[in-house]
């Protein structure tokens, strides 16, 4: 799975530590997930995607391998 | 069971492990009673000998330990608990392996170097087995938490 968090951060000119701050959670968080180490939860992710305005799948986007056949 | 509400099992199981966790002061309590208890043990060496004493600061060891392992992190959010449950799984399998091999085969080992019958493994007490599940628990975790950053 891909994402656009990094991108996303960087369009409302957010630190990883703000980012973190807003959504309650540590920068290391932030940090894992934009480097695809981590795959956030369900209200994570449902947070970022408030945060951002965007849906979470225009944040988070599966690989075509990933596709449900 | 399908995936979604196994996931959701399991998030919720997750969630409900942080009532057993302790505030972060009690890693540093923790600490301190191990310190405490590693002194105890080496001045206990170069004196007059204290079996009791002895016993309670390995005990004393041993509760300093379980407290760091406890202690939620200043931040304990859903990446701290994932890293968590993976150090207990590795603690959980790295201690059954090490008191399964390491201990008889050393036993045995170093009974054929020191030419005596080898007559038979050795277990490993209880203290031993609680020392390993605990300390590779808690280094495994800071490991975890280093390589994460």
């Amino acid at each position: 799975m891909k994402n656009r968090l990094k991108i996303e951060r960087a369009i409302l000119e957010l630190t990883q530590d703000e980012l973190a701050n807003k959504i309650g959670v540590s920068r290391q968080t932030i940090s894992s997930i934009e480097k695809n180490r981590y795959v956030p939860s369900t209200v994570l992710s449902l947070k970022l995607s408030h945060l951002f305005g965007k849906p979470v799948n225009e944040i988070f986007i599966l690989e075509e391998s990933e596709m449900p056949s | 069971m399908n995936v979604k509400s196994f996931m959701e099992c399991e998030r919720k199981s997750l969630v409900n492990m942080k009532r057993y966790q302790l505030p972060n002061i009690f890693k540093k309590i923790g600490v301190g009673i191990i310190i405490l208890s590693l002194v105890v043990l080496i001045v206990n060496k170069f004196s007059i000998e204290n079996i009791d004493l002895k016993l309670t600061a390995k005990y004393g060891i041993l509760v300093g330990l379980l407290l760091i392992s406890i202690s939620k992190e200043k931040i304990e959010d859903e990446l701290v608990t994932s890293l968590r449950m993976q150090s207990y799984t590795f603690a959980f399998i790295a201690g059954v392996i090490i008191t399964l091999l390491t201990n008889p085969l050393f036993n045995y080992i170093s009974n054929l170097i020191s030419e005596k019958q080898a007559e038979h493994f050795e277990g490993v007490g209880d203290w031993e087995i609680l020392w390993i599940l605990l300390s590779v628990q808690v280094f495994y975790f800071e490991f975890l938490k280093r390589m994460n950053k």
